[in-house]
């Protein structure tokens, strides 16, 4: 009985990682078409390793230009007053 | 849920952008108003936007995602100490004041989080014993140094196991490309008008 059972663990416990494994690739195979394709081409199946080391580039390189971006905005924002600024924004909302 | 690109997500991105300028406006009028400091510094007013754009794109985020929460909880938690307008030091104190307007305001809209549940740790199969290194168990290591950073760099990743962050990750890059979009926009609307 209790080799029977150790036998179904075992095998469960292979089920599981095959599962996961495949999950793995796919979430990888996803982030990898987030990515902006100059670095990777997307139909080439890249090691996951190179996927996460763009993403965590490319992570970096947004907030950088969020960074940049509120820059921008805030040096514009010290010329015009808040109530233009807050019509403008609405104006995009309607875009 | 919804998704980074639909328009329901970039409106309450915007609503809680315009709800953060008010507050920012709001508070530069009542602080140079009560004979304070003068109008805030070009980096002040930058932190405070890039705060705002963070706690507007996690709120109108919603759902079940984990980043979201870790976002808020790092922008509000300097808002618990008392903030003095007039004797402070000034910068942080000025900017956590902010800080703590907008997250109330923007959450004031929202539905409660849901209580996020602990993060279960995978059962981790254990490296092979054997005594050679075989390529196999190099990438395996590759994998594990670049998990460790992209953990750093997703706010709340340090909780999560394998599946779980890369889920975050692929959530949140989506996010970090609408938000900078949205920057964009308002910034060329800015200028034009």
């Amino acid at each position: 009985m209790s080799s029977r059972r150790s036998r179904s663990r075992q095998s469960g416990s292979s089920r599981i990682t095959r599962i996961t494994e495949e999950q793995i690739s796919d979430l990888v195979s996803k982030l990898q078409d987030l990515l902006p394709e100059a670095h990777l081409q997307s139909n080439a199946r890249v090691p996951s390793a190179r996927v996460l080391q763009e993403t965590c580039n490319y992570i970096r390189s947004l907030h950088q230009e969020v960074d940049d971006l509120s820059e921008r905005l805030s040096e514009l924002l010290a010329t015009s007053d808040m109530s233009s600024a807050q019509a403008a924004v609405i104006r995009s909302l309607l875009m | 849920m919804r998704g980074p690109n639909t328009k329901a997500f970039q409106q309450g991105f915007l609503k809680n952008m315009i709800f953060s300028l008010q507050a920012c406006s709001e508070f530069c009028i009542s602080s140079s108003a009560s004979g304070g400091a003068a109008m805030m510094s070009l980096q002040q007013r930058k932190c405070a936007i890039k705060s705002s754009a963070n706690i507007a794109m996690a709120t109108a985020r919603g759902g079940r995602a984990r980043w979201p929460q870790a976002v808020l909880a790092s922008s509000s938690s300097p808002s618990r100490r008392p903030s003095k307008p007039s004797s402070s030091p000034g910068k942080k104190k000025k900017n956590t004041h902010v800080c703590k307007k907008i997250v109330r305001r923007c959450l004031h809209t929202r539905r409660r989080w849901r209580a996020g549940t602990g993060a279960s740790s995978l059962a981790r199969t254990t490296s092979t014993t054997t005594a050679m290194i075989g390529s196999r168990e190099i990438a395996r290591r590759l994998v594990r140094k670049r998990t460790k950073v992209l953990r750093k760099m997703i706010p709340g990743g340090e909780l999560l196991d394998e599946i779980s962050l890369l889920h975050e990750a692929v959530d949140y890059v989506a996010h970090l490309h609408a938000q900078v979009d949205v920057l964009r926009r308002i910034s060329n609307a800015v200028q034009r008008g």
